[in-house]
């Protein structure tokens, strides 16, 4: 049965807080004398009103949040986020289209990354804030968030936690999940500080340090800047964005341990970042050789530009400092390949995640040991622990689900009228939260040339990778509505 | 010396019955009351009909004025707060069987001398200990270190092949060789030899050596041909099977052959190697083993539960070819039978924990005292005493009884073989051999 008061409660409480983030947001017109202050405020009121609406519809509700309430509030909290933080591009008038103000805001929550907007430049700070704003909230989770502040989910915070962290276990590194999420966002705020304090030492400015640090740490990729990071001509920047977004693409827990805890060895003996490590490695090797082959560039930039490029896909943050649809086609498809691998479960990042990588790798494996010896029993072993056969079960399901809605989005994509390769590059984007696709949806160009069915479509996406698939599907089947 | 045993299982059972020939003053305490009265009536000692775990059932033994106290039921935890409790009524020394490889950690030693479990042993540590020593040199039966490697004692069963054969000893000990031979076992009698015995086909003759020398020694016994161990078949994951497997070097692939598809289950989240493969199969079945190789594997341990079918699988492994075989046999009738039968090394889980054990309760003196399971011999390790009998003279001059043997000394740091022209000093370590004896006899030379 589900607890329908309770979920319009918490939902209502949701939006108090996204109203909260809008009306700050109104601090940047109101200083600096732009534009925008009306969009914030109407979008501010109008979220307050539908939030208290909601908040008394719950009112009286039984406390008891259990299984499916989870997911309903989960997956609604995300797109009523984007419904509501879409109102301010609207209001403002600084785009028409419905679709294109709920992909961009979608696309923001979600930590994609991918604009619709061709003048970035011409927009207001307190726009340009928001969208940062809405990656840095989107990077942990909107739930996660409130778990961490509000005590207002009691005992079920466990299976809304579960049901909006990435990763194929979850691990808490404190006994109350409140504390675990207060150590995260700790983690997330220091990530966040260093990285815009290095920029601004760097010769960005702080308004633009800041949003680019908050971009990176949640893997996002929205940029002040049209051209991206590329703006800033300074190699300084793009070494440093880069390791940042490596790092933000890093098991945040295995983080705490290793920074705040002082073993840093655990860090560094665990398989998925080995994996990682290893992956990012192979893939920059790869593209700084292919560069170093097919283009005049030199050693250090070709190196510079891979590892920026790698980094930036393979983490799903989606910043760019160079076209590369200008560089050679194999590189293309490797890059896709790391979209799709993406970073570490527990992160900010997308896409399917090096630890499923490495399950997946050794589960063939060990098929091939099996065919050799048949009696033998072999034991899928992550960091020494054998993983049960539930959750082995899971990733191969998940597996399957990534790969299946991966064709599936590809396939609608060229049914409402984009290109074969655009196509592909769109979905592998949208569902992996990474930014940049390929051909006229590359790096160098925004997203407002596809067509509205196809931008609706991305936000869908976007929303079920973010998800990690099974949270949001869920609610279409028809056995979850059933009363028994 | 007054030594309360808790447990009157195989251990505990074993050691009382060993401790009592020495004329010890033994309680033996269980809650089975059937098996007490049995032990009593054949054995010099008391028995007190309590649990380990009761205060008034440790006072009843007179745990308060015992020297040591050893916790030795199968159940881990209780041995160890059965040891804290008489340590804190008053038991000198106290020891505990533990199930558990963490505690062993000499870091935490201290830790538990302060709590008051003096010692600690794990059965299942030193069989499996004796199981890798066994494989890693599998033409040797028995190998035995002594302060830290310095001097070696090695095990040698003698085949036609061998080159010292039917030479009197006197001949082939002279002050060049490299090696003493300290003890024979030919069929069941165990020999301390002299000068004029010979060495015999089928004997498993003990050598006294230095570590570089033992290519040399297996040269001379005609063990060439032997390949070294790399690839080991376990049968039975028992917890003797997976601390084999994990002490195993890096250079061996174990395979264990597990009848239950449950135990194969935990075994693997017990085993964290890729080195180890777990095989879900009854080990008795000879297709699997041929499917699973045995053909090219070097050794074969048996460590199910029943000392028969470890028996029989060592020998049908012997058929396919292995060239080193190591039954568990617990029964302790069986060991002298399964010996005649050729099976490389057997191992006796009660037996080594109870020479363990054994050497704590002797003189502190003594560091390490090895019961040998086939030989009926105890090897024991003394520190020479300044004003000691045996510094008086040369060796061959001291009157040391028959049925001993001195094997080796270890002087400042450095191994050397003794011959009856050494002249011993206050300080050295010294290695004897000795049959049907008690330690008490020989410790008065030492000390």
């Amino acid at each position: 049965m589900i607890n329908y008061r309770i979920v319009a409660k918490i939902l209502g409480i949701l939006l108090f807080l996204e109203a909260i983030l809008l009306l700050g947001c109104s601090l940047f017109p109101l200083c600096l004398g732009e534009s925008d202050l009306v969009a914030f405020l109407v979008s501010g009121g109008l979220t307050l009103v539908v939030g208290l609406v909601l908040f008394l519809l719950g009112r009286g509700a039984d406390k008891k949040v259990n299984r499916k309430d989870g997911y309903i509030i989960v997956t609604f909290s995300w797109v009523l986020f984007a419904t509501f933080g879409m109102l301010p591009f609207l209001v403002g008038r600084y785009t028409d289209s419905v679709a294109n103000a709920f992909l961009e805001t979608m696309s923001g929550f979600t930590t994609t990354g991918a604009t619709i907007f061709d003048d970035i430049e011409s927009l207001p700070h307190g726009i340009l804030f928001w969208r940062s704003l809405t990656q840095w909230f989107g990077g942990l989770g909107i739930v996660f968030f409130t778990i961490a502040v509000l005590p207002i989910f009691g005992s079920g915070g466990m299976k809304l936690f579960a049901a909006e962290t990435t990763g194929p276990t979850h691990s808490k590194l404190h006994p109350r999940l409140d504390v675990t999420g207060k150590w995260i966002w700790t983690i997330y705020l220091i990530i966040t500080i260093t990285h815009a304090a290095l920029l601004v030492l760097g010769d960005m400015p702080l308004f633009d340090s800041v949003c680019t640090a908050m971009s990176t740490a949640a893997t996002g990729g929205l940029s002040v800047k049209q051209s991206s990071i590329e703006a800033y001509h300074s190699p300084y920047i793009e070494y440093i964005t880069t390791l940042f977004m490596l790092i933000s693409g890093l098991n945040f827990t295995l983080l705490y341990v290793a920074i705040l805890k002082r073993k840093p060895v655990r860090l560094l003996k665990d398989t998925e970042f080995r994996w990682y490590v290893g992956s990012y490695s192979a893939f920059t090797l790869f593209v700084t050789v292919a560069l170093l082959v097919a283009t005049p560039m030199g050693l250090e930039q070709s190196f510079r530009l891979a590892a920026f490029q790698v980094a930036s896909l393979q983490t799903t943050t989606g910043f760019v400092t160079t076209d590369y649809m200008m560089w050679p086609s194999c590189t293309w498809l490797v890059l896709c390949i790391a979209m799709i691998v993406g970073a570490c479960a527990g992160s900010t990042s997308g896409a399917i995640k090096s630890i499923r990588l490495a399950m997946l790798c050794k589960i063939v494996r060990n098929q091939f040991r099996h065919m050799l010896h048949p009696n033998a029993v072999l034991p899928l072993r992550i960091n020494g622990v054998v993983i049960p056969g539930e959750i082995k079960a899971t990733l191969l399901a998940f597996f399957f689900t990534y790969m299946g809605i991966l064709l599936l989005g590809w396939l609608y994509m060229l049914s409402v009228g984009v290109g074969f390769m655009e196509g592909f590059g769109i979905t592998v984007s949208s569902l992996g939260n990474v930014g940049p696709g390929l051909g006229s949806v590359g790096p160098a160009y925004s997203w407002n040339s596809l067509p509205d069915a196809a931008k609706w479509g991305c936000s869908v996406l976007m929303l079920i990778g973010r998800l990690e698939l099974f949270s949001v599907l869920l609610l279409f089947s028809p056995s979850f509505w059933r009363k028994h | 010396m007054k030594i309360v045993i808790a447990g009157a299982g195989e251990v505990g059972t074993h050691l009382a019955k060993m401790l009592s020939g020495e004329k010890q003053d033994i309680v033996l305490m269980d809650t089975d009351e059937d098996r007490l009265h049995q032990l009593e009536d054949n054995f010099d000692l008391m028995t007190v009909n309590a649990s380990s775990l009761s205060i008034a059932g440790l006072k009843e033994a007179d745990v308060p004025s015992a020297d040591l106290f050893i916790g030795v039921t199968p159940d881990e935890s209780r041995n160890m707060t059965s040891c804290l409790l008489a340590h804190s009524l008053g038991a000198r020394k106290t020891v505990a069987r533990i199930d558990n490889a963490e505690y062993l950690q000499p870091k935490h030693q201290d830790f538990f001398s302060r709590i008051g479990v003096n010692s600690l042993i794990y059965p299942e540590m030193l069989a499996a200990r004796e199981i890798v020593d066994a494989i890693k040199m599998s033409w040797i039966r028995q190998w035995w270190e002594v302060d830290g490697g310095e001097l070696v004692l090695i095990a040698v069963k003698l085949r036609r092949t061998a080159h010292i054969l039917d030479i009197p000893l006197h001949q082939l000990d002279t002050r060049s060789t490299p090696y003493l031979v300290v003890a024979i076992k030919r069929g069941m009698h165990t020999i301390i030899p002299r000068g004029d015995d010979c060495l015999q086909e089928l004997d498993l003759v003990y050598f006294m050596t230095m570590k570089k020398y033992i290519p040399y020694i297996r040269q001379i016994a005609g063990k060439d041909e032997y390949k070294d161990v790399r690839n080991v078949m376990i049968m039975g994951g028992s917890r003797i099977a997976v601390r084999t497997a994990k002490l195993a070097p890096e250079y061996m692939k174990v395979k264990i052959i597990e009848k239950d598809l449950e135990r194969c289950h935990r075994l693997t989240e017990l085993i964290n190697d890729d080195r180890v493969m777990i095989i879900n199969g009854d080990g008795r079945d000879m297709d699997l083993l041929m499917e699973e190789g045995i053909e090219n594997t070097e050794a074969f341990i048996a460590l199910t539960g029943s000392s028969e079918t470890n028996i029989l699988a060592c020998l049908a492994a012997k058929r396919t070819g292995v060239s080193k075989t190591v039954a568990e046999v617990e029964n302790m009738a069986y060991i002298s039978m399964a010996e005649g039968m050729d099976i490389g090394t057997i191992i006796n889980k009660k037996m080594i924990a109870a020479s363990h054990i054994y050497q704590m309760m002797l003189d502190a003196d003594v560091t390490n005292v090895k019961c040998l399971t086939v030989a009926n011999a105890d090897v024991a390790e003394f520190i020479v005493k300044e004003g000691s009998k045996i510094t008086k003279h040369a060796v061959k001059d001291c009157g040391l009884p028959k049925g001993i043997n001195i094997g080796g000394v270890i002087r400042h740091g450095v191994g050397a073989l003794v011959t009856g022209n050494t002249q011993l000093q206050a300080g050295d370590h010294v290695v004897v051999f000795c049959t049907g004896m008690t330690m008490q006899k020989i410790e008065k030379f030492f000390i």
